[in-house]
Protein backbone atom coordinates (compact mmCIF):
# COMPACT_ATOMS: atom_id res chain seq x y z
CA UNK A 1 0.00 0.00 0.00
CA UNK A 2 1.61 3.12 -1.19
CA UNK A 3 2.12 5.88 1.33
CA UNK A 4 4.11 8.15 -1.21
CA UNK A 5 1.51 10.52 -0.86
CA UNK A 6 2.15 13.99 1.16
CA UNK A 7 -0.24 14.41 4.13
CA UNK A 8 -2.43 17.39 4.03
CA UNK A 9 -3.12 19.75 7.05
CA UNK A 10 -6.15 21.79 7.56
CA UNK A 11 -5.93 25.95 8.14
CA UNK A 12 -8.36 26.96 10.18
CA UNK A 13 -8.99 30.57 9.99
CA UNK A 14 -10.56 31.85 13.26
CA UNK A 15 -12.25 35.41 14.14
CA UNK A 16 -14.57 37.11 11.98
CA UNK A 17 -14.34 40.70 13.35
CA UNK A 18 -10.57 41.53 13.04
CA UNK A 19 -10.79 44.10 10.37
CA UNK A 20 -12.99 46.20 12.15
CA UNK A 21 -12.18 49.83 11.79
CA UNK A 22 -9.49 48.92 9.52
CA UNK A 23 -9.27 51.71 7.46
CA UNK A 24 -9.96 51.58 3.35
CA UNK A 25 -6.09 51.74 3.11
CA UNK A 26 -5.22 49.12 5.85
CA UNK A 27 -8.18 46.90 3.85
CA UNK A 28 -6.67 47.17 0.64
CA UNK A 29 -3.01 46.81 1.87
CA UNK A 30 -3.95 42.81 3.84
CA UNK A 31 -6.06 42.64 0.68
CA UNK A 32 -2.72 42.75 -1.20
CA UNK A 33 -0.46 41.19 1.51
CA UNK A 34 -3.09 38.09 1.35
CA UNK A 35 -3.92 37.63 -2.12
CA UNK A 36 -0.17 37.47 -2.50
CA UNK A 37 0.24 34.73 -0.06
CA UNK A 38 -2.42 32.56 -1.87
CA UNK A 39 -1.14 32.94 -5.24
CA UNK A 40 2.77 31.73 -3.50
CA UNK A 41 1.27 28.81 -1.81
CA UNK A 42 -0.50 27.96 -5.43
CA UNK A 43 2.43 28.23 -7.35
CA UNK A 44 4.27 25.88 -4.81
CA UNK A 45 2.04 23.61 -4.75
CA UNK A 46 0.85 23.41 -1.75
CA UNK A 47 -2.14 24.67 -1.74
CA UNK A 48 -4.86 22.15 -2.49
CA UNK A 49 -7.71 24.29 -1.82
CA UNK A 50 -9.17 26.74 -0.06
CA UNK A 51 -12.02 28.87 0.21
CA UNK A 52 -14.11 31.70 2.65
CA UNK A 53 -17.11 30.98 4.63
CA UNK A 54 -19.75 33.46 4.29
CA UNK A 55 -20.97 34.32 8.49
CA UNK A 56 -24.79 34.22 7.83
CA UNK A 57 -25.97 30.63 8.64
CA UNK A 58 -27.36 28.70 10.78
CA UNK A 59 -26.76 26.53 13.86
CA UNK A 60 -27.94 23.18 14.89
CA UNK A 61 -28.18 21.64 18.25
CA UNK A 62 -29.93 18.95 20.19
CA UNK A 63 -31.68 21.28 23.01
CA UNK A 64 -35.00 20.29 24.16
CA UNK A 65 -35.48 18.89 20.62
CA UNK A 66 -33.51 20.01 17.54
CA UNK A 67 -33.01 23.39 17.06
CA UNK A 68 -31.95 25.74 14.84
CA UNK A 69 -30.97 29.44 14.94
CA UNK A 70 -29.15 32.18 13.49
CA UNK A 71 -25.11 31.94 13.79
CA UNK A 72 -22.31 32.70 13.77
CA UNK A 73 -22.97 36.48 14.16
CA UNK A 74 -20.09 38.59 13.14
CA UNK A 75 -18.38 39.26 16.42
CA UNK A 76 -16.84 36.44 17.07
CA UNK A 77 -12.84 35.42 17.74
CA UNK A 78 -13.90 31.89 17.51
CA UNK A 79 -16.35 31.53 14.29
CA UNK A 80 -14.48 30.03 11.18
CA UNK A 81 -13.84 32.34 8.03
CA UNK A 82 -11.93 30.35 5.87
CA UNK A 83 -9.93 27.40 5.37
CA UNK A 84 -6.74 26.04 3.63
CA UNK A 85 -6.07 22.44 2.54
CA UNK A 86 -2.30 21.74 2.68
CA UNK A 87 -0.20 19.13 0.72
CA UNK A 88 3.37 19.56 2.54
CA UNK A 89 5.79 17.37 3.90
CA UNK A 90 5.14 17.52 7.93
CA UNK A 91 3.06 19.72 10.39
CA UNK A 92 5.87 22.08 11.37
CA UNK A 93 5.84 22.93 7.71
CA UNK A 94 2.24 23.36 8.10
CA UNK A 95 2.97 25.71 10.88
CA UNK A 96 5.21 28.17 9.41
CA UNK A 97 2.90 28.45 6.24
CA UNK A 98 0.15 29.29 9.00
CA UNK A 99 2.56 32.12 10.63
CA UNK A 100 2.15 34.43 6.96
CA UNK A 101 -1.46 34.88 7.49
CA UNK A 102 -1.28 38.13 7.59
CA UNK A 103 -4.57 38.79 9.61
CA UNK A 104 -2.46 37.79 12.43
CA UNK A 105 -1.28 41.08 13.47
CA UNK A 106 -4.60 41.97 14.33
CA UNK A 107 -5.91 39.38 16.44
CA UNK A 108 -7.14 36.56 13.99
CA UNK A 109 -6.05 32.81 14.75
CA UNK A 110 -4.79 29.63 12.84
CA UNK A 111 -5.61 26.29 13.93
CA UNK A 112 -3.79 23.76 12.14
CA UNK A 113 -5.06 20.73 12.04
CA UNK A 114 -3.59 17.18 10.40
CA UNK A 115 -6.27 15.56 8.04
CA UNK A 116 -6.23 12.18 9.26
CA UNK A 117 -5.23 9.25 7.20
CA UNK A 118 -6.97 6.65 5.96
CA UNK A 119 -4.61 3.83 8.51
CA UNK A 120 -3.32 0.64 6.25
CA UNK A 121 -5.23 -1.75 8.30
CA UNK A 122 -8.73 0.23 6.58
CA UNK A 123 -7.33 -0.79 3.74
CA UNK A 124 -6.43 -4.57 3.86
CA UNK A 125 -9.97 -5.17 5.26
CA UNK A 126 -11.45 -3.14 2.18
CA UNK A 127 -9.31 -5.53 -0.13
CA UNK A 128 -10.19 -8.88 1.73
CA UNK A 129 -13.85 -7.74 1.76
CA UNK A 130 -13.85 -7.08 -2.30
CA UNK A 131 -11.93 -10.34 -3.07
CA UNK A 132 -14.38 -12.31 -0.90
CA UNK A 133 -17.61 -10.70 -3.35
CA UNK A 134 -15.87 -11.73 -6.23
CA UNK A 135 -15.19 -14.96 -5.14
CA UNK A 136 -19.63 -15.17 -3.89
CA UNK A 137 -20.19 -14.12 -6.96
CA UNK A 138 -18.39 -16.21 -9.91
CA UNK A 139 -19.81 -19.43 -7.39
CA UNK B 1 -25.38 39.32 -2.32
CA UNK B 2 -25.60 38.70 -6.37
CA UNK B 3 -23.85 36.10 -7.99
CA UNK B 4 -23.27 38.78 -11.28
CA UNK B 5 -19.78 40.18 -11.12
CA UNK B 6 -19.17 43.12 -13.41
CA UNK B 7 -15.65 42.58 -13.46
CA UNK B 8 -16.33 39.45 -15.73
CA UNK B 9 -14.25 36.95 -13.56
CA UNK B 10 -11.44 36.72 -11.32
CA UNK B 11 -7.60 37.09 -12.43
CA UNK B 12 -5.75 33.80 -13.89
CA UNK B 13 -3.13 33.03 -11.49
CA UNK B 14 -0.51 33.59 -13.37
CA UNK B 15 -1.07 37.23 -13.26
CA UNK B 16 -1.05 38.81 -9.84
CA UNK B 17 -3.14 42.09 -10.62
CA UNK B 18 -1.96 44.94 -8.86
CA UNK B 19 -5.13 47.22 -7.04
CA UNK B 20 -4.18 50.66 -7.96
CA UNK B 21 -2.69 52.27 -5.09
CA UNK B 22 -5.10 54.22 -2.63
CA UNK B 23 -7.89 52.50 -4.75
CA UNK B 24 -10.06 51.34 -1.79
CA UNK B 25 -9.75 55.08 -0.32
CA UNK B 26 -10.82 56.64 -3.19
CA UNK B 27 -13.88 54.23 -3.86
CA UNK B 28 -15.03 54.60 -0.56
CA UNK B 29 -14.87 58.47 -1.15
CA UNK B 30 -17.05 58.25 -4.45
CA UNK B 31 -19.31 55.43 -2.95
CA UNK B 32 -20.03 57.35 0.39
CA UNK B 33 -21.11 60.43 -1.58
CA UNK B 34 -23.39 58.88 -3.94
CA UNK B 35 -25.03 56.98 -1.25
CA UNK B 36 -25.42 60.24 1.13
CA UNK B 37 -27.11 61.38 -1.43
CA UNK B 38 -29.33 58.43 -1.63
CA UNK B 39 -29.61 58.21 2.08
CA UNK B 40 -29.81 61.79 3.14
CA UNK B 41 -27.13 63.59 4.77
CA UNK B 42 -28.46 62.78 8.20
CA UNK B 43 -27.24 59.45 7.51
CA UNK B 44 -24.20 59.90 6.33
CA UNK B 45 -23.01 57.31 9.31
CA UNK B 46 -24.99 55.00 7.41
CA UNK B 47 -23.53 55.41 3.86
CA UNK B 48 -19.89 55.05 5.45
CA UNK B 49 -20.95 51.69 7.18
CA UNK B 50 -21.95 50.12 4.05
CA UNK B 51 -19.04 51.10 1.98
CA UNK B 52 -16.73 49.75 4.81
CA UNK B 53 -19.11 46.78 4.35
CA UNK B 54 -18.38 46.33 0.67
CA UNK B 55 -14.33 46.82 1.36
CA UNK B 56 -14.48 43.83 3.98
CA UNK B 57 -16.21 41.89 1.46
CA UNK B 58 -13.52 42.44 -1.16
CA UNK B 59 -11.43 41.19 1.96
CA UNK B 60 -12.60 37.97 2.57
CA UNK B 61 -13.02 36.90 -1.38
CA UNK B 62 -10.78 38.19 -3.31
CA UNK B 63 -7.50 36.51 -1.91
CA UNK B 64 -9.48 33.13 -2.63
CA UNK B 65 -10.73 33.89 -5.64
CA UNK B 66 -8.63 36.73 -7.53
CA UNK B 67 -8.87 40.34 -7.74
CA UNK B 68 -11.03 41.22 -10.24
CA UNK B 69 -10.15 42.96 -13.85
CA UNK B 70 -12.06 45.86 -12.66
CA UNK B 71 -11.55 46.28 -8.82
CA UNK B 72 -13.74 49.49 -8.58
CA UNK B 73 -16.63 48.58 -10.45
CA UNK B 74 -16.62 45.56 -8.27
CA UNK B 75 -16.48 47.89 -5.27
CA UNK B 76 -19.49 50.02 -6.55
CA UNK B 77 -21.79 47.37 -7.22
CA UNK B 78 -21.43 45.52 -3.92
CA UNK B 79 -21.50 48.81 -2.54
CA UNK B 80 -25.12 49.41 -4.19
CA UNK B 81 -26.43 45.66 -3.30
CA UNK B 82 -25.28 46.26 0.50
CA UNK B 83 -27.44 49.57 0.11
CA UNK B 84 -30.35 47.87 -1.29
CA UNK B 85 -30.54 45.54 1.34
CA UNK B 86 -30.20 48.32 4.15
CA UNK B 87 -32.97 49.96 2.35
CA UNK B 88 -35.45 47.12 1.86
CA UNK B 89 -34.97 46.49 5.75
CA UNK B 90 -35.26 50.21 7.24
CA UNK B 91 -38.47 51.57 7.61
CA UNK B 92 -36.88 54.76 7.76
CA UNK B 93 -36.20 54.57 3.37
CA UNK B 94 -40.16 53.94 2.70
CA UNK B 95 -40.34 56.97 0.94
CA UNK B 96 -37.34 57.25 -0.80
CA UNK B 97 -38.28 54.36 -3.06
CA UNK B 98 -38.23 56.32 -6.31
CA UNK B 99 -34.29 57.43 -5.76
CA UNK B 100 -33.50 54.17 -4.86
CA UNK B 101 -35.11 52.72 -8.12
CA UNK B 102 -33.29 54.81 -10.27
CA UNK B 103 -29.75 54.47 -8.59
CA UNK B 104 -29.89 50.65 -9.08
CA UNK B 105 -30.90 50.99 -12.72
CA UNK B 106 -27.82 53.42 -13.00
CA UNK B 107 -24.59 51.72 -14.56
CA UNK B 108 -26.39 47.83 -13.97
CA UNK B 109 -23.38 44.97 -15.28
CA UNK B 110 -25.75 45.56 -18.99
CA UNK B 111 -25.50 49.33 -19.01
CA UNK B 112 -24.27 50.92 -22.53
CA UNK B 113 -21.29 52.94 -22.76
CA UNK B 114 -23.56 56.54 -22.82
CA UNK B 115 -25.39 54.96 -19.39
CA UNK B 116 -22.12 54.15 -18.18
CA UNK B 117 -20.93 57.94 -19.11
CA UNK B 118 -23.66 59.58 -17.46
CA UNK B 119 -23.08 57.27 -14.55
CA UNK B 120 -19.43 58.48 -14.33
CA UNK B 121 -20.70 62.11 -14.29
CA UNK B 122 -22.98 61.37 -11.40
CA UNK B 123 -20.36 60.00 -9.27
CA UNK B 124 -18.49 63.18 -9.77
CA UNK B 125 -21.49 65.63 -9.36
CA UNK B 126 -22.28 63.43 -5.99
CA UNK B 127 -18.51 64.01 -5.30
CA UNK B 128 -18.71 67.62 -5.88
CA UNK B 129 -21.92 67.60 -3.92
CA UNK B 130 -19.97 66.46 -1.34
CA UNK B 131 -17.44 68.70 -1.34
CA UNK B 132 -19.69 71.82 -1.21
CA UNK B 133 -21.23 69.90 1.90
CA UNK B 134 -17.86 69.22 4.02
CA UNK B 135 -16.73 72.70 3.06
CA UNK B 136 -19.48 74.49 4.14
CA UNK B 137 -19.56 78.01 5.96
CA UNK B 138 -20.96 76.87 8.67
CA UNK B 139 -18.48 74.68 9.98
CA UNK B 140 -15.32 75.70 11.31
CA UNK B 141 -12.28 75.54 9.01
CA UNK B 142 -10.24 72.37 10.66
CA UNK B 143 -13.77 70.60 10.78
CA UNK B 144 -14.16 71.52 7.15
CA UNK B 145 -10.72 69.63 6.08
CA UNK B 146 -11.19 66.53 8.63
CA UNK B 147 -14.76 66.12 7.06
CA UNK B 148 -13.32 65.89 3.60
CA UNK B 149 -10.49 63.83 4.57
CA UNK B 150 -12.76 61.38 6.33
CA UNK B 151 -15.77 61.59 3.86
CA UNK B 152 -14.08 62.40 0.28
CA UNK B 153 -10.84 60.76 0.59
CA UNK B 154 -11.63 57.37 2.69
CA UNK B 155 -9.08 58.73 5.23
CA UNK B 156 -9.32 56.91 8.69
CA UNK B 157 -9.53 58.57 11.90
CA UNK B 158 -6.47 57.64 13.18
CA UNK B 159 -4.77 58.75 9.52
CA UNK B 160 -6.45 61.75 9.92
CA UNK B 161 -4.82 62.35 13.44
CA UNK B 162 -1.55 61.51 12.08
CA UNK B 163 -1.66 63.55 9.41
CA UNK B 164 -2.42 66.36 11.87
CA UNK B 165 0.02 65.43 14.74
CA UNK B 166 -3.39 65.68 16.97
CA UNK B 167 -5.33 62.41 18.78
CA UNK B 168 -7.62 60.75 17.67
CA UNK B 169 -9.82 61.25 20.13
CA UNK B 170 -9.69 65.39 18.84
CA UNK B 171 -10.36 64.71 15.56
CA UNK B 172 -13.38 61.82 16.05
CA UNK B 173 -14.83 64.89 18.32
CA UNK B 174 -14.42 67.14 15.40
CA UNK B 175 -16.12 65.01 13.02
CA UNK B 176 -18.88 64.37 15.38
CA UNK B 177 -19.94 68.40 16.14
CA UNK B 178 -19.68 68.69 12.53
CA UNK B 179 -21.45 65.80 11.60
CA UNK B 180 -24.04 67.25 13.72
CA UNK B 181 -24.33 70.72 12.70
CA UNK B 182 -25.00 69.44 9.19
CA UNK B 183 -27.76 67.16 10.32
CA UNK B 184 -29.06 70.19 12.19
CA UNK B 185 -29.03 72.73 9.50
CA UNK B 186 -30.86 70.02 6.74
CA UNK B 187 -28.44 71.06 3.61
CA UNK B 188 -29.98 70.45 0.90
CA UNK B 189 -28.38 68.16 -2.17
CA UNK B 190 -28.44 70.12 -4.72
CA UNK B 191 -25.35 71.80 -5.85
CA UNK B 192 -25.87 75.81 -5.20
CA UNK B 193 -25.68 78.04 -8.39
CA UNK B 194 -25.77 81.51 -9.21
CA UNK B 195 -24.22 83.60 -6.55
CA UNK B 196 -24.41 81.17 -3.92
CA UNK B 197 -22.52 79.22 -5.83
CA UNK B 198 -19.44 81.50 -6.31
CA UNK B 199 -19.53 81.92 -2.38
CA UNK B 200 -19.54 78.45 -1.52
CA UNK B 201 -16.47 78.22 -4.58
CA UNK B 202 -14.27 80.25 -2.30
CA UNK B 203 -15.05 77.89 0.34
CA UNK B 204 -13.98 75.23 -0.87
CA UNK B 205 -11.18 76.34 -2.76
CA UNK B 206 -10.06 78.03 0.69
CA UNK B 207 -10.42 74.51 2.77
CA UNK B 208 -8.85 72.37 -0.30
CA UNK B 209 -5.51 75.14 0.10
CA UNK B 210 -5.47 74.86 4.08
CA UNK B 211 -5.60 70.73 3.10
CA UNK B 212 -2.70 71.02 0.73
CA UNK B 213 -0.98 73.25 3.22
CA UNK B 214 -0.99 70.95 6.24
CA UNK B 215 0.58 68.30 3.99
CA UNK B 216 3.13 70.58 2.23
CA UNK B 217 4.37 71.91 5.92
CA UNK B 218 7.94 70.64 6.78
CA UNK B 219 7.31 68.19 9.01
CA UNK B 220 10.87 66.52 9.20
CA UNK B 221 11.71 63.13 7.58
CA UNK B 222 9.61 60.89 5.04
CA UNK B 223 5.80 61.83 6.13
CA UNK B 224 4.02 60.03 3.52
CA UNK B 225 0.80 60.45 4.94
CA UNK B 226 1.32 64.52 4.86
CA UNK B 227 2.56 64.17 1.29
CA UNK B 228 -0.92 61.91 1.08
CA UNK B 229 -2.65 65.42 1.75
CA UNK B 230 -0.80 67.22 -1.30
CA UNK B 231 -2.10 64.53 -3.23
CA UNK B 232 -5.73 64.52 -2.23
CA UNK B 233 -5.98 68.52 -2.23
CA UNK B 234 -4.51 68.00 -6.24
CA UNK B 235 -7.17 65.42 -6.63
CA UNK B 236 -10.38 66.93 -5.29
CA UNK B 237 -9.06 70.16 -7.27
CA UNK B 238 -9.06 68.66 -10.41
CA UNK B 239 -12.44 67.23 -10.24
CA UNK B 240 -13.35 71.08 -9.09
CA UNK B 241 -11.65 72.12 -12.31
CA UNK B 242 -13.26 69.79 -14.59
CA UNK B 243 -17.03 70.11 -13.35
CA UNK B 244 -19.20 72.69 -15.18
CA UNK B 245 -19.77 74.06 -11.40
CA UNK B 246 -16.48 74.67 -10.44
CA UNK B 247 -14.62 75.12 -13.84
CA UNK B 248 -13.56 78.95 -12.48
CA UNK B 249 -10.17 80.35 -13.59
CA UNK B 250 -9.53 80.59 -9.70
CA UNK B 251 -10.22 76.71 -9.62
CA UNK B 252 -7.19 76.51 -12.04
CA UNK B 253 -5.05 78.78 -10.50
CA UNK B 254 -5.25 77.00 -7.40
CA UNK B 255 -4.73 73.65 -9.11
CA UNK B 256 -2.09 75.27 -11.01
CA UNK B 257 -0.18 75.89 -7.35
CA UNK B 258 -0.94 72.75 -6.20
CA UNK B 259 1.06 70.73 -8.68
CA UNK B 260 3.87 73.43 -8.89
CA UNK B 261 4.09 73.03 -5.49
CA UNK B 262 3.15 69.10 -5.24
CA UNK B 263 5.79 68.70 -8.51
CA UNK B 264 8.84 69.16 -5.76
CA UNK B 265 7.75 68.00 -2.63
CA UNK B 266 9.96 64.45 -3.73
CA UNK B 267 13.36 66.52 -3.82
CA UNK B 268 12.96 68.69 -0.05
CA UNK B 269 13.84 66.29 1.88
CA UNK B 270 17.02 64.40 1.80
CA UNK B 271 17.84 60.67 2.92
CA UNK B 272 18.21 61.24 6.38
CA UNK B 273 15.16 63.39 6.77
CA UNK B 274 17.20 66.55 6.52
CA UNK B 275 15.06 69.93 5.45
CA UNK B 276 16.67 71.09 1.93
CA UNK B 277 15.87 74.94 0.69
CA UNK B 278 14.97 75.33 -2.91
CA UNK B 279 18.79 76.24 -3.50
CA UNK B 280 20.21 72.90 -3.14
CA UNK B 281 17.08 70.73 -4.14
CA UNK B 282 17.97 68.33 -6.52
CA UNK B 283 15.78 69.42 -9.68
CA UNK B 284 15.76 66.62 -12.07
CA UNK B 285 13.58 65.23 -9.42
CA UNK B 286 10.88 67.08 -10.30
CA UNK B 287 8.41 66.16 -11.32
CA UNK B 288 8.07 67.10 -14.69
CA UNK B 289 4.70 65.87 -15.46
CA UNK B 290 3.39 67.53 -12.63
CA UNK B 291 4.97 70.79 -13.74
CA UNK B 292 3.74 70.69 -17.04
CA UNK B 293 -0.05 70.08 -15.76
CA UNK B 294 0.61 72.99 -13.71
CA UNK B 295 1.72 75.36 -16.39
CA UNK B 296 -1.45 73.41 -18.15
CA UNK B 297 -3.91 75.07 -15.68
CA UNK B 298 -1.63 78.30 -15.01
CA UNK B 299 -2.42 79.30 -18.66
CA UNK B 300 -6.31 78.12 -17.95
CA UNK B 301 -6.20 80.59 -15.06
CA UNK B 302 -6.19 83.04 -17.30
CA UNK B 303 -9.12 82.88 -19.72
CA UNK B 304 -11.42 85.39 -18.23
CA UNK B 305 -10.13 88.52 -16.10
CA UNK B 306 -10.29 87.36 -12.85
CA UNK B 307 -6.85 87.39 -10.79
CA UNK B 308 -7.06 86.22 -7.47
CA UNK B 309 -4.50 85.20 -4.69
CA UNK B 310 -3.96 81.88 -6.40
CA UNK B 311 -3.45 83.45 -9.59
CA UNK B 312 -0.76 85.26 -8.19
CA UNK B 313 1.24 82.50 -5.62
CA UNK B 314 1.12 79.98 -8.59
CA UNK B 315 2.77 82.64 -10.71
CA UNK B 316 5.81 82.77 -8.36
CA UNK B 317 5.69 78.73 -8.36
CA UNK B 318 5.92 78.58 -11.77
CA UNK B 319 8.78 81.50 -12.22
CA UNK B 320 10.56 78.58 -9.84
CA UNK B 321 9.77 75.37 -11.66
CA UNK B 322 10.87 77.06 -14.86
CA UNK B 323 14.29 77.98 -13.48
CA UNK B 324 16.65 75.12 -14.70
CA UNK B 325 18.78 76.50 -11.66
CA UNK B 326 18.76 78.69 -8.46
CA UNK B 327 20.95 80.86 -10.33
CA UNK B 328 18.66 81.04 -12.91
CA UNK B 329 15.50 82.27 -11.22
CA UNK B 330 13.50 85.05 -13.10
CA UNK B 331 13.52 86.99 -9.59
CA UNK B 332 11.87 90.37 -10.71
CA UNK B 333 9.57 88.82 -12.01
CA UNK B 334 8.75 86.88 -8.22
CA UNK B 335 9.09 90.58 -7.19
CA UNK B 336 6.47 92.19 -8.81
CA UNK B 337 3.97 89.14 -8.56
CA UNK B 338 5.10 89.89 -4.90
CA UNK B 339 3.95 93.40 -4.99
CA UNK B 340 0.67 92.43 -6.38
CA UNK B 341 0.38 89.95 -4.13
CA UNK B 342 0.96 92.55 -0.60
CA UNK B 343 -1.43 94.70 -2.27
CA UNK B 344 -4.17 91.97 -2.43
CA UNK B 345 -3.05 90.45 1.05
CA UNK B 346 -1.52 92.22 3.41
CA UNK B 347 -0.45 89.69 6.02
CA UNK B 348 3.01 90.20 7.14
CA UNK B 349 4.12 86.68 6.04
CA UNK B 350 3.59 87.59 2.60
CA UNK B 351 5.76 90.75 2.96
CA UNK B 352 8.44 88.61 4.25
CA UNK B 353 8.64 86.58 1.79
CA UNK B 354 8.34 90.02 -0.47
CA UNK B 355 11.29 90.80 1.34
CA UNK B 356 13.17 87.51 0.31
CA UNK B 357 12.52 88.52 -3.53
CA UNK B 358 13.44 91.82 -2.97
CA UNK B 359 16.59 91.07 -1.50
CA UNK B 360 17.03 88.50 -4.65
CA UNK B 361 16.84 91.31 -7.04
CA UNK B 362 18.41 94.40 -4.86
CA UNK B 363 20.89 93.00 -2.31
CA UNK B 364 20.47 92.30 1.72
CA UNK B 365 20.91 95.89 2.68
CA UNK B 366 17.36 96.81 -0.06
CA UNK B 367 16.22 92.94 1.63
CA UNK B 368 16.83 94.66 5.29
CA UNK B 369 14.77 97.67 4.78
CA UNK B 370 12.06 95.81 3.37
CA UNK B 371 11.62 93.17 6.55
CA UNK B 372 11.64 96.97 8.47
CA UNK B 373 8.90 98.35 6.18
CA UNK B 374 6.24 95.65 6.94
CA UNK B 375 3.13 97.31 7.97
CA UNK B 376 1.88 95.14 10.96
CA UNK B 377 5.77 93.82 11.64
CA UNK B 378 4.99 92.95 15.29
CA UNK B 379 2.56 89.94 14.57
CA UNK B 380 6.01 88.54 13.00
CA UNK B 381 7.62 88.95 16.27
CA UNK B 382 7.20 85.38 17.78
CA UNK B 383 7.39 83.67 14.04
CA UNK B 384 10.73 82.33 13.71
CA UNK B 385 11.52 82.44 10.10
CA UNK B 386 11.62 86.53 10.67
CA UNK B 387 14.69 86.02 12.57
CA UNK B 388 15.87 83.05 9.98
CA UNK B 389 15.17 85.58 6.98
CA UNK B 390 17.01 88.61 8.68
CA UNK B 391 19.95 86.54 9.71
CA UNK B 392 20.85 85.43 5.98
CA UNK B 393 20.84 88.99 5.07
CA UNK B 394 23.32 89.54 7.96
CA UNK B 395 25.17 86.71 6.98
CA UNK B 396 25.17 87.65 3.23
CA UNK B 397 26.44 91.60 4.44
CA UNK B 398 29.48 89.52 6.35
CA UNK B 399 27.96 90.75 9.79
CA UNK B 400 29.22 87.97 11.56
CA UNK B 401 27.78 88.78 15.06
CA UNK B 402 24.69 90.31 13.86
CA UNK B 403 23.83 87.07 12.00
CA UNK B 404 24.60 84.54 14.75
CA UNK B 405 22.20 86.55 17.05
CA UNK B 406 19.40 86.39 14.62
CA UNK B 407 19.52 82.69 14.27
CA UNK B 408 20.05 82.08 17.64
CA UNK B 409 16.82 83.83 18.37
CA UNK B 410 15.20 81.60 15.55
CA UNK B 411 16.13 78.54 16.82
CA UNK B 412 15.01 79.49 20.25
CA UNK B 413 11.42 80.02 18.26
CA UNK B 414 11.06 77.34 16.30
CA UNK B 415 9.39 73.68 17.57
CA UNK B 416 9.61 71.43 14.58
CA UNK B 417 12.64 69.26 14.94
CA UNK B 418 13.44 69.38 11.36
CA UNK B 419 13.80 73.15 11.14
CA UNK B 420 15.70 73.30 14.64
CA UNK B 421 18.12 70.82 12.89
CA UNK B 422 18.22 72.81 9.97
CA UNK B 423 19.03 76.41 12.03
CA UNK B 424 21.38 74.65 14.27
CA UNK B 425 23.32 73.43 11.13
CA UNK B 426 22.88 77.00 9.11
CA UNK B 427 24.02 78.69 13.06
CA UNK B 428 27.26 76.33 13.33
CA UNK B 429 28.21 77.24 9.76
CA UNK B 430 27.95 80.62 10.15
CA UNK B 431 29.97 80.70 13.71
CA UNK B 432 32.51 78.56 12.33
CA UNK B 433 33.24 79.48 9.17
CA UNK B 434 31.52 83.07 9.41
CA UNK B 435 31.19 83.03 5.65
CA UNK B 436 28.51 83.45 3.62
CA UNK B 437 28.47 79.63 1.95
CA UNK B 438 24.78 79.91 0.99
CA UNK B 439 22.80 82.63 0.32
CA UNK B 440 18.94 82.16 0.90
Amino acid sequence: MSTQTKPEYMLLFRGSDWHKGLSPEEIQQVVTQMYAWFDRLTKQGKLKAGQPLEFEGKIVSQNKGRSVVDGPFAESKEAIAGYFLLQVNSLDEAVEIARDYPALNYGATVEVRPVAPECSVNQILRQKSAEEELAQASV
Amino acid sequence: MTNSDPASGAQPPEEINHVVEHLFRHEAGKMVSTLTRIFGVEHLKLAEDVVQEALVRALQTWPYYGIPRNPAAWITQVSKNLALDVIRREKVFRNKEVAISRFMEESSASSTAEDSVLFGEQISNDSLWMMFMCCHSLLPQEAQVALALKTLCGFSIAEIARAFLTSEAAIAKRLTRAKQKIRDAGIPFELPAGEELTRHLDGVLQTLYLLFNEGYKASGGKNLIREELCHEGIRLGSLLAQHSVGNRPRSHALLALMLLNGARLPSRVDTDGNILRLKEQDRPCWDQGMIARGLYHLMRSTEGDEISEYHLQAGIAACHCAAKDYESTDWPRILSLYDLLTEMDDSPVVALNRAVAVSNVHGPKAGIEAVEAIRNREQLNSYYLLYAVLGEFEALLSNRQAAINYFRKSLDLATIKSEKKFLSKRLRSIEYHGSTLHSY
